[in-house]
């Protein structure tokens, strides 16, 4: 599968846009904003589940980075290749599967999605925040970011504007990074809302890098992961597949 | 080489892009696809290429059906769209290397080369394409399509929005390819371009395939000589065989009359009553 050159294109443009400042910014700010303001506003003072606040938010906020990282780069490099720049038509017009396409695209998401976790990493330990780092945490994290690139392409293929990604991130993407006990504990919401969050993907990476474990409760939430992760990469398969304009 | 068959296009409900076209483009030949905006022409060429299917017909390239077939039809083509779809914040360079790799060229890095040389681009390989004249970019994308030595070579408008030196340069490139044995299928609204560089020409009207011949037999057969006259502000056009007929057309009028040899243009505005541009004449 000639999935190398899809990916190494998308790098290509990604190390390209990292050197403006623009989107280092709204790429790699935002959490660390939120780092900042509440891991040291109320780290000190507040403890969750025996511990401090700022241990409990830091994995949060790197399933929550990584989530935006692997899914916003590449929905909006998609839609915008495919209706502005026409530059997805190339890869459609070569000798290539919609599986290769696929797979550069995801691979090239879960770059960024790691690469903006290594940050807040970093910089949590830096600020002195405590993680369990082992290969459970890197295989939640991975599968996470694998994820949300593959919805990524499922909505890059069927946004009709740029708009339309836009919506789908304020919509669901964003309302998942904060509700999906990112910031607080689920079991601190009402019974009904406790129901749809644990359906969200994102809650059970959030249980993953917070306790990374070899046991039942931490394998069955990364079979959900992955089950998701098949859903999409299927989906965006056959959408690249099926792709006529 | 290219078998059109009862090809129809339909978008939505209402827009017949292509209606019941069928063609045969030979081997070796530049053919061009004359037609107004609208008329088309992209609509073939994307379903040619794979970017979008048929409602109806089939069409093959060397054999090959371009909708059951795709991957065997998309190792033999090479394709410079209407729009510049270059990565204008990669370098020239990182251009042709991920397409080369896309299409597995053996050899890519000295093909690269090659090209680069061809192109007169070899000293701003590794400058970025957007800091490229409009000129430049055409070269380097009509130098990305042939990079995989395809058979066949799609150029949609290739010189549009070029000035006429530049758009001479691009022709000379066409005409090596040509000289290298491969196969143009041609789109442009340039009169001047399709009667220089094309085999035949099939002009292309509503979707439909309204005229298909050599361009000297095109205009012979419309009559060898126009006479263009005013009346009352708005333009005639008269076709006649010979020089004398034209000169005793030409003594009825009273108003801006010019004799001229008949091109592509007239032939089109002579089968539809109205010229490439889209407006309506007399």
């Amino acid at each position: 599968m000639n999935w190398y050159p899809i990916f190494l294109r998308e790098i290509l443009i990604f190390e390209r846009r990292l050197l403006r400042l623009g989107y280092v910014v709204s790429a790699f700010l935002m959490p660390l904003l939120y780092l900042l303001a509440f891991g040291l506003g109320l780290g000190r003072r507040v403890n969750i589940s025996g511990g401090s606040y700022l241990n409990y938010l830091l994995p949060g906020l790197i399933a929550m980075s990584s989530m935006i990282n692997a899914y916003t780069w590449v929905a909006n490099g998609l839609t915008m290749g495919r209706l502005y720049f026409q530059t997805f038509q190339v890869y459609v017009q070569a000798p290539v599967s919609a599986s290769a396409i696929v797979w550069g695209q995801v691979a090239s998401g879960i770059v960024r999605g790691l690469l903006s976790s290594l940050i807040l990493l970093i910089l949590g330990v830096a600020i002195g925040s405590g993680l369990n780092l082992n290969l459970m945490f890197l295989l939640a994290l991975t599968v996470n970011c694998l994820l949300f690139a593959a919805m990524g392409v499922v909505v890059g293929m069927r946004s009709k504007s740029h708009e339309d990604t836009a919506n789908f991130s304020n919509f669901f993407i964003m309302p998942m990074a904060f509700f999906s006990g990112t910031f607080f504990p689920i079991k601190q919401m009402p019974g009904v809302l406790q129901v749809i969050v644990t359906c969200l993907p994102l809650t059970h990476t959030n249980h993953l890098l917070r306790s990374p474990f070899w046991d039942l409760n931490s394998l069955i939430s990364l079979g959900i992961l992955a089950a998701y992760s098949l859903g999409c990469l299927a989906l965006a398969i056959f959408l690249v597949r099926n792709y006529s304009e | 080489m290219i078998a059109i068959d009862h090809l129809s296009k339909r978008y939505r409900q209402d827009i017949l892009a292509l209606d019941d076209l069928t063609l045969n483009i030979e081997a070796g030949e530049i053919f061009g696809l004359l037609g107004p905006n609208g008329a088309g022409k992209t609509t073939l060429i994307k379903i040619l290429t794979g970017l979008t299917k048929p409602t109806q017909g089939t069409a093959t390239i060397a054999g090959f059906d371009v909708v059951r077939q795709p991957m065997e039809v998309k190792k033999l083509i090479g394709v410079s769209p209407q729009e510049i779809n270059l990565d204008k914040e990669l370098t020239a360079y990182e251009n042709l290397l991920i397409y080369g790799k896309l299409h597995q060229v053996p050899d890519l890095k000295s093909r690269i080369q090659e090209l680069l040389e061809a192109g007169e681009l070899t000293d701003r390989a590794r400058h970025r394409v957007r800091e490229f004249s409009g000129g430049m970019q055409r070269r380097l994308l009509m130098l990305r399509a042939i990079m995989s030595r395809p058979r066949v070579l799609f150029l949609d408008e290739p010189t549009v929005g070029l000035d006429p030196q530049v758009r001479r340069r691009l022709w000379d490139l066409i005409n090596q390819f040509k000289a290298e044995g491969i196969t143009v299928l041609l789109t442009t609204h340039y009169i001047e371009e399709a009667e220089i560089l094309c085999d035949r020409v099939g002009i292309l009207n509503r979707g439909r395939l309204i005229a298909l011949d050599t361009p000297q037999a095109l205009t012979a057969r419309t009559g060898g000589y126009t006479v263009e006259c005013l009346r009352n502000g708005r333009r005639y056009y008269e076709f006649v065989n010979d020089r004398e007929e034209a000169n005793r057309c030409a003594l009825q009028e009273t108003q801006g009359v010019t004799i001229r040899r008949t091109n592509l243009e007239d032939v089109f505005l002579k089968l539809t009553g109205e010229s490439l541009a889209g407006k309506t004449e007399a």
